[in-house]
């Protein structure tokens, strides 16, 4: 039985999106923007979040929304960061937000300068580990072994560490979360906006239609990604690990690859092939790297 | 000119919602379903309510009226019940059953330090009268729900105390007879009439109850004992098993001797046992199969065996020894298990050459009860039971029965759950609807739980006092249990098939289409925007939300 659970709801991005059935994406940034409160101001890179929540005229957004090109998100941020400095206004919480395509590929050169710079900004990616809004492409978060349609016999190349790359930028306070612990997503986001400068959040986000797999699998899949050790959850503050969180009864990743078509191509008539085997090495390198 | 800002500027008053919920092509619903503790209880107690109500308000006294809704015996059954409802538990599949008797006990217990009351408040008197024979848990029962629906009931008991098996089949140190008696006096103070001392069918005919009554139950029981034909049973110091019992618990003394032998595996065994172990004898009991086949519970099997009473298993009695008419010894043979009976338990039989005799001053047979159908007409099925049909009434109308007499040897709480039925069946019968009718929502299984949402957790241990203690007298072996310890047990509670507000439906519709009704604790489906992805059914721990069609 679960205690007395705290969460924040006031549905800030509201009902009536677009988002497929069981967007985990969706799910996230309302939990995000709920944390975050009514004094916020969300810059979105383009990609689902801004073509299911955006549209003229019934857009879902309560806060203030400002919506940029793929690779500038973090760029937007930072002037409405100076803006409200340089105008002395009342601070208020600058959120920038991008799917993994605009974090890892398109638009990183805009999120190094953000972070290089010390912009007083919670960068927050959504990583659904694929370009879904254009079609199911390959992107630097695209795990290795999953099918896009830009890979169609599997992704050859392993996902790329931004988390690590925030950082080494010297950012004060990274972040990854799930969303089906939304006590510890939404501590994540109060913490990083208690903190003074830039900070880098990275949030799990099953795409039921990218991924292959149910809308009502999204909380489930987000669940079996940790307990498989393919996602840790962790904060790095100053630098230094801290708050892993620690998964006592491991599963093998077969449990994890089963339910996603995407990874179906590494199963020959339910046996596993040797990309699974890899798969587990990747699982078992994290639970090395990060004591899980 | 007004300065408008740089980009578009939207009036969000302005804004008209699209409505997501056209693309649904399945919808959540909210389906309560019968756990499966619930299912298995022959009187099908609300056990979740009442471990609900212990979890979340620690309140005992509308704990105790959930229970007493169906079960006027709470405190009675929570030490005597074998439980089935916690083998039902799907709590079992994670770690271990939730401890669901000691708990109904600790909710009884709490009735009688507190002097609880059954609420008369809401019944609405009739004028029809309704009798009831006998007083044992089946009569109780049909009683007190008869009462409670209004009608005027009077029980005949052939004793001079009610109570029937309850008060003179179970040893005091398994269940108090103080509790025993707050219980009973509870039902009877709704307005039952009770007259003792009366054996309908001796002392009145039935013919005359069947017609000053609009309706009779004969919760008759089998409180007669019956023996095994041995030579020489006939011997002084040869009891049944309930006779036993009767003298022991109506307050006589009986001579027992050095050596006590009982015949038997049924639980009357058990207690006859058990009670000569505490009045200082030797005690052994003989059977003729092994512990696998005995119809004791296992509970109290382990129970006996703590008390160092012998198990002489695969043996059986063939002659009664005496001397000067007063019993001295059994002969005994070896046994051997044959291929299985019609019973489906495997057959003994005797090995030649292996008799053996076995010093007792005292032998009791525990191998059977029987109704004892002294001046009753009625009809029977084997010859033994009363038969009925589905609505609890026997071959003549507007008389119906129920409990052992009916059901064969069956538990306490079978025999409260027939007294329910048959108080349903009166009710319809006087109303002259009687249709036989027993629907129930299906049962939430193990495998229809999310159970991730629930850790494991030990279980309440009831603990009771040291052997040596026990052997000391008649005290009940299980003392009091701590009410903190009870609480923290109900919060194990899985809460099958109906809500315990968790709020993962609330947290986890990525479209903001479950709301929370405020104060009721209740939600609701905003079906304009619910887009049917099922999150919420699948990751409802209890099983309450389930996705239909449109």
């Amino acid at each position: 039985m679960k205690s007395a659970v705290k969460f924040e709801k006031k549905n800030l991005l509201a009902s009536g999106h677009r988002a497929c059935g069981g967007c985990a994406q969706a799910l996230a940034c309302r939990m995000v923007l709920d944390a975050a409160g009514e004094n916020t101001i969300a810059c979105v890179a383009t990609g689902c979040l801004e073509v299911f929540s955006g549209p003229y005229p019934d857009p879902s957004w309560r806060v203030p929304f400002l919506h940029s090109l793929f690779e500038n998100s973090a760029a937007v941020a930072s002037g409405v960061e100076v803006a409200y400095r340089a105008l002395k206004k009342a601070p208020v919480n600058v959120l920038a937000m991008g799917g993994d395509g605009s974090t890892s590929d398109i638009g990183f050169q805009c999120i190094s300068g953000m972070f290089e710079r010390g912009h007083n900004v919670l960068y927050v990616c959504y990583d659904n580990e694929a370009y879904m809004n254009t079609g199911v492409q390959r992107s630097s978060f695209t795990p290795f072994g999953a099918k896009t349609t830009t890979t169609p016999s599997g992704n050859r190349l392993q996902k790329k560490d931004l988390p690590q790359l925030a950082v080494v930028h010297g950012v004060p306070y990274v972040a990854t979360a799930t969303v089906d612990d939304y006590q510890d997503l939404q501590q994540k986001v109060k913490t990083a906006l208690s903190i003074k400068g830039p900070k880098y959040l990275h949030i799990f986000a099953p795409c039921p239609l990218g991924w292959g797999h149910a809308g009502e699998m999204s909380i489930a899949i987000s669940r079996l990604v940790k307990e498989t050790c393919l996602f840790p959850v962790y904060e790095i503050k100053d630098g230094k690990l801290a708050n892993v969180l620690k998964i006592p009864l491991k599963k093998p990743v077969e449990d994890y690859l089963k339910v996603q078509a995407r990874y179906k191509h590494l199963f020959k008539k339910g046996v596993p092939t040797t990309e699974v085997a890899l798969i587990q090495e990747i699982a078992n390198q994290n639970i090395e790297r990060f004591n899980l | 000119m007004e300065k408008l800002p740089l980009g578009l500027a939207l009036d969000l008053r302005k804004v008209v919602p699209y409505k997501t919920g056209s693309w649904r092509t399945q919808m959540p619903v909210h389906v309560m379903q019968t756990p499966p503790c619930t299912f298995s209880c022959p009187i099908n107690n609300d056990i979740r309510g009442f471990l609900r109500i212990l979890a979340d308000k620690q309140d005992f006294a509308q704990a105790w009226s959930i229970l007493t809704s169906t079960n006027p015996l709470p405190a009675v059954c929570g030490r005597v019940c074998p439980h089935p409802c916690e083998d039902g538990c799907n709590r079992r599949d994670m770690d271990y059953p939730l401890a669901i008797n000691c708990a109904e006990r600790s909710v009884g217990d709490y009735a009688i330090e507190n002097k609880l009351d059954h609420r008369k408040e809401h019944i609405t008197f009739r004028k029809e009268k309704v009798a009831i024979v006998g007083s044992g848990p089946a009569g109780l029962s049909c009683a007190f729900h008869l009462a409670k629906r209004g009608f005027k009931v009077k029980i005949y008991e052939a004793e001079n105390q009610p109570g029937g098996m309850l008060r003179w089949g179970i040893p005091a140190f398994r269940l108090p007879r103080e509790v025993l008696d707050y219980e009973i006096n509870a039902i009877l103070r709704l307005g039952i009439e009770l007259e003792c001392n009366v054996r309908v069918g001796v002392n009145i005919p039935m013919d005359q109850l069947a017609n000053e009554y609009k309706a009779v139950f004969m919760g008759l029981g089998a409180g007669k004992g019956t023996r095994i034909e041995v030579p020489g049973d006939d011997a002084e110091g040869v009891y049944s098993g309930v006779e036993f019992l009767k003298q022991i618990n109506s307050g006589k003394q009986v001579n027992l001797g050095k050596n006590v032998v009982i015949v038997g595996g049924g639980n009357t065994a058990m207690d006859c046992a058990r009670v000569s172990k505490r009045l200082g004898a030797n005690t052994s009991i003989v059977y003729r199969r092994t512990r696998v086949e005995m119809p004791a519970l296992s509970e109290e099997i382990d129970e006996a065996l703590e008390e160092r009473i012998m198990f002489r298993y695969h043996t059986n009695p063939t002659q009664i020894l005496a001397k000067n008419g007063k019993v001295v010894g059994m002969l005994c043979v070896q046994m051997e298990m044959k291929e299985a009976d019609a019973s489906g338990r495997s057959r003994p039989a005797a090995i030649a050459g292996s008799e053996m005799d076995i010093p007792a001053d005292t032998v009791i047979m525990a191998t059977g009860q029987a109704v004892d159908y002294d001046g009753i007409e009625i009809n029977k099925r084997d010859e033994k039971w009363i038969s009925t049909d589905n609505n609890l009434q026997t071959s003549i109308p507007g008389v119906f029965a129920g409990g052992d007499a009916v059901l064969g040897l069956e538990t306490v709480s079978a025999a409260i759950g027939q007294g329910l039925r048959a108080a349903q069946s009166i009710e319809d019968y006087i109303a002259g609807v009687l249709e036989s009718s027993l629907s129930r929502p299906p049962v939430v299984l193990s495998k229809d739980l999310n159970t991730v949402y629930f850790q494991k957790q030990a279980r309440f241990n009831k603990e009771g006092l040291a052997v040596h203690e026990r052997l000391k007298g008649m005290k009940e072996i299980y003392p009091y249990f701590n009410q903190d310890e009870i609480i923290k047990e109900s919060k194990r509670c899985f809460s099958c098939g109906l809500c315990f507000q968790c709020n993962n439906c609330l947290m986890y519709c990525p479209d903001n289409a479950v709301n929370i009704v405020q104060g009721s604790g209740k939600y609701t489906f905003d079906l304009d925007y619910c887009k049917g992805c099922g999150i919420c059914s699948k990751e409802c721990p209890c099983h309450y939300i389930h996705m239909t069609l449109e």
